[in-house]
C-alpha cells in the first residue's frame, strides 16, 4: 500500500473523513434554509440570500461592511478570539460527555455538574479575601474546587448505578435539577448577588471584581478586542491528558473495560463499582472545570436567578461529543467549530436580516448527521475482512 | 404438481463470493422429497451462506436453483416463501410479547372488512399441532414458554404457511436433551409426511440419528453427499475437518498427589429464588486429576463456580487453594491460583469492543511486564498476544488488532482457553469449554485441558454433556439441587446409572461417596 492509501486506510482518518461530510451536509443543508427563507421574505431578497449563504460558511472571517454596503473579508482577530473563548466551555463538556461515553456511560448530567462547578468556582473566587492571598492561588483553588464540586456530583448518578444498578440517565436528569435548584437557592441566600454594577441589582459582578481571572497568556494580543484567554489552552491540555489516559493507560483501560462488559471486567478481577463512580467523576470533574473556564474568565456576569433552566453550554457537550465520535482530541475541534457557528449566528443578525437560530438549525442537521456519520464510515470501511490463519503457520490446527 | 425430478430443490454448482474470500465454491445440494437431508461443516464452512442464498438473501456469482426441476431465480426472502421455503433461525424471530397464535399468523393473517379472524386460523393451527406432535399453549406470552415450546412455534409458522422445504439452523443448540429428543421425533415425522427438511449442524450424533444423508462443506467447498446409513461418525468428522480427529479423548491413567481446591460446606444463597442455589458442597480436586461436576443445567452449577471463582459471595463454608483460605478473597485474590475458562465466553470471558490483544492481558494488565508507571506496554502487549495466537493457533481476520466480536466462536473460546492457561495457575476451572463448538475444536480443547492434568495441574470441570464427563474426567460428581448427590468412577459408571443421579432418582449416602473417593 502506498502512503496515501495507507492513511485513508487508518480508522482515525476514516473517522475524520465521515465527520467532515456530516459537517458538510449540515452546512449545505443551512445554507438551502437561508437560501428559502431569504427567497420568501421581502426584506432580503436574493443579494440579501447569498450573503446569507456565504456568511455561513465564512462569517468569522467577515469583517463587517464596507462603505458601499458589501460584505468585506479578512482577518477578524475579535471573532476568531470571541471563538475561541466560546468554545472553552463546551469543548470541556464535549470532553465530559464523550470520556463517560467511551466508558459505556451516557453522562445527560453535564449541565448539572457545569452548575456545581459555577457555585464552587464563583464562590470559592469571590469570598477568599484577595488582599491576603494572592490572585493567581485563589484562581487555581476556584478551579480546582469547581472541578472537586464536579466530580462529586457526577460521582452521585456513578454511585446509584453501581451500587443500586439505577440508569445513569435517569439520575443525571434529577441531579441536573437538584443542582438548578440548589444553586439558585445557595447564590440567593449568599452575599454575592448584592454586589452591583452601574445600579444593576441581582448580578454577581466579574470575578475581575477582586482581580481574579483567567491569564490572558497574550492571546488578547493576538486577537485584540475578543475575550480570548489562556482558557482554551487549559482546556486543549485537558483534552490531551484525557486522550492519553483513556489510550495509554492502565486506568484507561480498566475504564473501558467496564464501560464494555462489565461482567468480563468484574470477572478479570478489576473493580467494576469502582470504575463506574470513577468514570462518572472524571466526567463530572471536566463539565465543572468547563463553567470555572468561563466563570473565571473576568469578562463573564453570573445572573443567579437564571438557573430556572439548565446551562445550554453542558447539554450541547452531547452534540459536540457526538460530531467528535467521542475522541478527545476531535473534541477539541468539534468545540471551536460549534463555537464558530454561534459567532456566524451573531454574524447574521447583526448583518443581514436574518435571525442567530438559523445555525440551530445547522447544529440540528449536523448532529442528526453525525448518526450517519457511521454509516458513512461503514461504508467507508467496506467489508469486513475474513478470518485468516495466524501468521508462519502454514501447518493444519493441530 | 407434475414433476419428473427426483428432488424437491437442487442448488447447482453454486459460487458465492466476497470481497477477498470464495464463501461458496461450486456446492451442489440435492434435497429429495421428504427426506432430511444435514448440512454438515465447520464454523465457517459456509453453511450460512448456501442456505442464504436459497432463502433469497444472497444472489450467487455462479449456478442456478431448481425447485421441482425447473429452475428459479430467487431475489429476496418473498420469493423464497412463495416457493414453499421456510426457515427456523438458529435465534428465534418471535415477539415476546404476543402469543403464540399471534406470532404464528403475524404477517399471514386473516382478515374480514379489515378485522383480525383468528379463529379458523386457531383451528388450523390446532390440527397442525396435534398431527405432527407439536404441542404448544396457544394463548400464552411467548416471552413465558420454554426454548423449545418457542422452537416449535416457529416450526408452526413454517407449517401455517404450508412450507415445503424446511430449513432448521443449528436448532438444537439452545435445547435441552430431553427438547432435542423431542425435536428429533418431530423432524422424523415432518419427513414422514412429506415435508423435506434441510438440517443444519456440527453435532455428529443429531445428524448420525434423524438424517438421511449428509453434504459436507469444508472451507467453502463442497465435499461430498453420503448416505448416514453408509457412513460413521468418525468418516464424517475427518471429512468436516479434512485430517483425521479423534472423537475419543486418549488419555494415561491419572497420578493425583497433594490436593489442590478444598472445599468444606459451602453453600451459596440465590437472591432471586431466596434459598441456597448451592447446598454444603464438600469436595476435593488434586493435582494431576480431572473431576468433572456432571448435572442438568440449572442444578446450581453455575453458582457453585460463581461463588468459587468470586463471581458471588459465598454464604456458608470455606474454600481453600493450595492450603490458602480464599473463602472471603476478592476476585483478584481468589484467581491468583486459579485459571477460569466461564460459562459464557460473550458475557464473562471476553470485552467483545476490545481488540483480541486487549483481550489476551485482561487479568494481567497490571503485570509489571505490561505496564510501567500505569502506562500500558504496547509493544509487549502486542509481542505476548502474537506469541498466544501462535502458539494456540487462534484465527482471525487482522491478528492482534481484530475485534473480538468478528471472531467465530471457536476462535474466541481459543482465545480464552489461550490466556487462562498461559496464567499457568495450580487450578484450571473450565464451564463448558465446548458448548456450541465443532468437533475440530472440542478434540483441540479436550486435549489442552488432558495435557493441564499431565502437567500437575488440577482440573475442575463442569459439563452438561454426559460424552464429555464420560470420556474426559477422572473422577465424576454429580450435582442435583444444589448438591453433590454422587461420586463416581466415570469407568466403572455407566450413563443410565449417571442419568439417574443426574435426574435426582438416586443419590448415595455419605459412606458411599467416601468409598469411591478413596
Amino acid at each position: 500500500m502506498s502512503g496515501i492509501k495507507k492513511f485513508f486506510a487508518k480508522d482515525g482518518t476514516k473517522s475524520v473523513i465521515s465527520s467532515l461530510i456530516s459537517i458538510l451536509i449540515g452546512l449545505v443543508f443551512g445554507a438551502i434554509v437561508v437560501f428559502i427563507v431569504g427567497m420568501s421574505k421581502k426584506t432580503i431578497g436574493v443579494k440579501g440570500a447569498w450573503e446569507g449563504v456565504r456568511l455561513i460558511f465564512f462569517g468569522v472571517l467577515n469583517t463587517g461592511r464596507s462603505a458601499t454596503g458589501a460584505l468585506t473579508w479578512g482577518f477578524n482577530a475579535s471573532n476568531l478570539g470571541n471563538m475561541l473563548f466560546r468554545s472553552t466551555p463546551v469543548i470541556l463538556t464535549g470532553l465530559s460527555v464523550a470520556v463517560a461515553f467511551k466508558t459505556g456511560l451516557f453522562n445527560i448530567g453535564a449541565p448539572g455538574q457545569y452548575l456545581m462547578g459555577t457555585l464552587a468556582s464563583l464562590a470559592l473566587a469571590l469570598s477568599l479575601p484577595s488582599d491576603k492571598l494572592p490572585t493567581w492561588l485563589i484562581w487555581i483553588i476556584a478551579f480546582v474546587g469547581a472541578m472537586a464540586a464536579g466530580a462529586i456530583w457526577g460521582a452521585i448518578p456513578g454511585l446509584m448505578k453501581a451500587v443500586f444498578n439505577i440508569n445513569e440517565v435517569i439520575a443525571c436528569i434529577m441531579t441536573n435539577w437538584i443542582a438548578a435548584n440548589l444553586v439558585t437557592w445557595f447564590f440567593d441566600g449568599s452575599a454575592f448577588c448584592n454586589v452591583e454594577e452601574y445600579g444593576k441589582t441581582g448580578y454577581i459582578y466579574k470575578t475581575s471584581f477582586n482581580n481574579v481571572a483567567t491569564a490572558k497568556f497574550g492571546l488578547d494580543k493576538l486577537f485584540a478586542g475578543s475575550q480570548a484567554n489562556a482558557g482554551i489552552l487549559i482546556a486543549t491540555l485537558l483534552a490531551v491528558v484525557m486522550y492519553i489516559v483513556m489510550n495509554k493507560t492502565t486506568l484507561g483501560y480498566q475504564l473501558k473495560a467496564c464501560g464494555s462488559n462489565r461482567h468480563a471486567a468484574r470477572y478479570a478481577g478489576i473493580k467494576d463499582k469502582r470504575n463506574i463512580v470513577l468514570s462518572m467523576a472524571i466526567a463530572g470533574s471536566l463539565a465543572a472545570a468547563g463553567s470555572a473556564l468561563y466563570w473565571l474568565s473576568g469578562n463573564t456576569e453570573f445572573f443567579w436567578s437564571t438557573y430556572q433552566s439548565l446551562p445550554g453550554d453542558g447539554f450541547n457537550g452531547i452534540p459536540v461529543a457526538l460530531l467528535a465520535l467521542n475522541n478527545p482530541i476531535g473534541v477539541v475541534f468539534a468545540g471551536i467549530f460549534m463555537a464558530m457557528l454561534n459567532i456566524v449566528g451573531m454574524q447574521l443578525s447583526n448583518l443581514t436580516a436574518y435571525n442567530e437560530y438559523i445555525t440551530d438549525v445547522i447544529i440540528a442537521v449536523i448532529v442528526y448527521m453525525s448518526a450517519f456519520s457511521l454509516v458513512i464510515r461503514m461504508l467507508l470501511n467496506g467489508r469486513p475482512k475474513k478470518e485468516k490463519a495466524p501468521k508462519k503457520s502454514g501447518k493444519e490446527a493441530n | 404438481m407434475a414433476n419428473n425430478s427426483e428432488y424437491v430443490i437442487e442448488m447447482l454448482h453454486i459460487t458465492k463470493e466476497f470481497p477477498g474470500i470464495k464463501a461458496n465454491d461450486d456446492i451442489t445440494l440435492q434435497l429429495k422429497k421428504g427426506e432430511i437431508h444435514a448440512l454438515l461443516g465447520e464454523n465457517g464452512a459456509g453453511k450460512s451462506t448456501l442456505m442464504s442464498v436459497l432463502f433469497g438473501l444472497y444472489q450467487p456469482e455462479e449456478g442456478i436453483i431448481k425447485k421441482d426441476g425447473v429452475e428459479v431465480k430467487i431475489n429476496n426472502p418473498n420469493d423464497a416463501t412463495a416457493l414453499h421455503i421456510g426457515m427456523v433461525h438458529q435465534h428465534f424471530k418471535l415477539v415476546d410479547v404476543f402469543t403464540v397464535l399471534d406470532n404464528i399468523i403475524l404477517g399471514a393473517e386473516d382478515t374480514k372488512f379489515g378485522f383480525l379472524q383468528k379463529k379458523e386460523a386457531r383451528k388450523k393451527v390446532k390440527e397442525l399441532s396435534d398431527k405432527y406432535g407439536l404441542y404448544v399453549d396457544l394463548d400464552a406470552k411467548v416471552e413465558d414458554i420454554t426454548v423449545g415450546m418457542q422452537q416449535r412455534t416457529e416450526i408452526l409458522k413454517m407449517l401455517y404457511r404450508d412450507n415445503e422445504i424446511l430449513i432448521f439452523d443449528e436448532p438444537t443448540a439452545v435445547l435441552t436433551p430431553q427438547e432435542i429428543e423431542e425435536l428429533m421425533q418431530i423432524m422424523k415425522n415432518l419427513a414422514k409426511e412429506g415435508k423435506s427438511i434441510l438440517f443444519i449442524s456440527h453435532k455428529l450424533n443429531e445428524i448420525m440419528e434423524v438424517a438421511d444423508r449428509v453434504t459436507v462443506l469444508r472451507r467453502g467447498k463442497y465435499v461430498d453427499t453420503v448416505n448416514t446409513a453408509d457412513t460413521n461418525k468418525q468418516e464424517l468428522s475427518n471429512m468436516m475437518v479434512g485430517r483425521p480427529v479423534q472423537l475419543q479423548v486418549t488419555k494415561d491413567e491419572a497420578k493425583p498427589t497433594d490436593v489442590v481446591l478444598d472445599i468444606k460446606d459451602m453453600c451459596v444463597y440465590n437472591e432471586i429464588h431466596k434459598k441456597d442455589a448451592v447446598h454444603n458442597v464438600t469436595m476435593q480436586v488434586r493435582k494431576g486429576e480431572i473431576v468433572c461436576i456432571a448435572g442438568i443445567d440449572g442444578n446450581g452449577q453455575t453458582e457453585f463456580i460463581h461463588g468459587l471463582t468470586g463471581l458471588s459471595k459465598i454464604t456458608g463454608g470455606t474454600v481453600k487453594i493450595c492450603g490458602k483460605d480464599i473463602t472471603k478473597a476478592s476476585i483478584a485474590g481468589k484467581s491468583e491460583n486459579m485459571s477460569h475458562i466461564p460459562e459464557d465466553r460473550h458475557k464473562h470471558g471476553l470485552v467483545l469492543d476490545f481488540t483480541l490483544e486487549n483481550n489476551m492481558v485482561l487479568q494481567r494488565f497490571q503485570d509489571k511486564e505490561f505496564q510501567n508507571h500505569g502506562f500500558i506496554r504496547f509493544d509487549n502487549v502486542r509481542k505476548y498476544a502474537e506469541d498466544l495466537i501462535e502458539q494456540f493457533d487462534v484465527r482471525s481476520g487482522q491478528g492482534p488488532i481484530t475485534i473480538a466480536r468478528s471472531m467465530s466462536g471457536g476462535n474466541q473460546q481459543k482465545a480464552i482457553i489461550a490466556r487462562e492457561l498461559d496464567r499457568n495457575k495450580a487450578l484450571v476451572v473450565a464451564v463448558q469449554p465446548t458448548r456450541g463448538l465443532d468437533v475440530g475444536a472440542i478434540e483441540y480443547i479436550h486435549s489442552q485441558l488432558v495435557k493441564q492434568r499431565d502437567e500437575g495441574k488440577a482440573v475442575l470441570l463442569v459439563s452438561l454433556e454426559l460424552e464429555e464427563v464420560m470420556s474426559l474426567s477422572d473422577r465424576i460428581l454429580v450435582m442435583y439441587e444444589g448438591e453433590i448427590v454422587a461420586e463416581c468412577d466415570p469407568k466403572k459408571v455407566t450413563a443410565q446409572e449417571l442419568g439417574l443421579y443426574m435426574a435426582g432418582a438416586k443419590r448415595q449416602d455419605k459412606e458411599d461417596k467416601e468409598v469411591a473417593g478413596a
